[in-house]
């Protein structure tokens, strides 16, 4: 969904005239809001939860609650696409946290952990949503452990530990890449008046 | 959980944002969220930073059946008003062609007192898609209402069916919960051809167990069909 900021504004504006629609129960303007996000939403949540089921799931229950609380939209004043990709990442975090309570004891180190095997990798997809919004320079300017930490974290939705496993490095370490690097990120970014 | 220093709080809510704050960490965080206020501005702020970086994913289109499924779930949580009327508008938009059928289907299944030649009142009632599932039918001077289910139908241990009048321009007035795995019959309060004078459809939805406590339909129309006299 990289668009050139013409087409990005012009789909905005049809996202929260959708939302808005949908906020008062149009059945046709939350079919046309599926219609257009949900290839998009769909790939977040494959990617963090990394099995079919699991994403459909999570895709389903997240528009379920478009649905219902497509109100509070009005009142998060987020870019449409942000509101809708929260939405998803939350449950998809929530099904990781689940998970996570399930399989504490038997924590199989690197099994299932399939990541950064396909391409593009974490760290490409950083860089093209960065040139997106035209902030490459902001994700350009953190340290390549920074970048390639925050990527998996962001993409593959690994937690801290699987970090430090999938890295081989101190938990402490990664820790404090992704600490720093949000913090330059944040730094960049609004620096550069952009992330509002 | 220590908020109160605005640092952390803008910490965390960067990793809450990132995905990496896990665990009873996270779910403390999402309470705080509820009532903190500043804390939701700092999480919205970074959600605008982060979250456009998903963009750069290569969109997947999901299986047809995630959206077979949210309308599915929302279909059993709507509202009346539009759920009814909605509904309602498709049994509007039936072909000649399909009733026609209809008739001819109910005729046949016509319980044998209906045919004493003195006239009877039938309603085929279909599923959205035309699909023909229960017949009601009431002799000319009769003072009840026979529902036959056309194939099993399956109800939930906790929801009923409900059976409605559809009368031109008012509300659907009740006329009781129908069970499907027998012969239902609902009482008229008057002889069917004045009970249902005024009625040109019949509908039933699926409600809470009992019926409806609004005295409206609460659930999704399940099957309607239009009023036919053979008089």
């Amino acid at each position: 969904m990289a668009l050139d900021p013409g087409k990005q504004l012009e789909r905005n504006a049809r996202l929260k005239e959708l939302l808005a629609r949908t906020a008062l129960s149009d059945q046709k303007a939350f079919a046309e809001l599926y219609r257009l996000t949900s290839a998009h939403l769909y790939a977040v949540a494959l990617r963090i939860l990394r099995e079919a089921p699991a994403a459909e799931e999570a895709l389903q229950e997240s528009f379920v609650n478009v649905w219902h609380h497509a109100r509070s939209y009005v009142a998060a004043k987020s870019q449409p696409l942000t509101w809708l990709t929260s939405i998803v990442r939350n449950r998809c975090l929530d099904q990781l946290r689940r998970r996570e309570v399930a399989t504490v004891t038997l924590d199989d180190e690197e099994e299932g952990l399939d990541v950064a095997t396909e391409d593009p990798t974490p760290l490409d997809m950083l860089l093209l949503g960065a040139d997106a919004r035209a902030v490459g320079a902001c994700v350009e300017a953190l340290e390549a452990s920074q970048k390639q930490a925050i990527a998996l974290a962001f993409f593959q939705g690994l937690s801290h530990g699987e970090l430090a496993r999938h890295l081989r490095q101190p938990l402490g370490t990664v820790k404090s890449w992704i600490r720093r690097g949000l913090e330059r990120l944040r730094t960049c970014l609004d620096a550069a008046g952009a992330g509002r | 959980m220590n908020l109160s220093r605005p640092d952390r709080a803008e910490a965390l809510a960067a990793e809450y944002v990132l995905g990496t704050l896990r665990g009873r960490a996270r779910a403390r965080f999402e309470r705080a969220l509820d009532t903190d206020r500043a804390l939701g501005d700092a999480v919205r702020s970074w959600e605008e930073r982060l979250l456009p970086l998903a963009e750069a994913l290569t969109p997947v289109a999901p299986p047809d059946r995630v959206w077979r499924a949210i309308q599915a779930r929302l279909q059993t949580a709507r509202t009346p008003a539009t759920s009814f009327w909605s509904s309602m508008s498709v049994w509007r938009g039936l072909a000649l062609a399909s009733l026609a059928v209809v008739v001819v289907l109910a005729t046949l299944l016509l319980r044998p007192t209906a045919e004493r030649g003195e006239g009877a009142v039938i309603a085929v009632l279909a599923t959205k898609d035309a699909k023909a599932s229960l017949v009601a039918s009431a002799d000319r001077f009769g003072r009840y209402l026979t529902i036959k289910a056309i194939e099993r139908i399956d109800v939930p241990a906790d929801r009923s069916l409900q059976l409605w009048m559809l009368p031109a321009g008012g509300n659907p007035q009740s006329l009781g919960v129908i069970e499907t795995t027998t012969l239902a019959r609902v009482a008229l309060s008057a002889p069917a051809d004045q009970a249902l004078r005024n009625i040109p459809a019949l509908a039933v939805s699926l409600e809470p167990r009992g019926g409806s406590p609004t005295g409206l339909p609460t659930g999704p129309v399940l099957y309607s069909g239009p009023v036919q006299r053979t008089y």
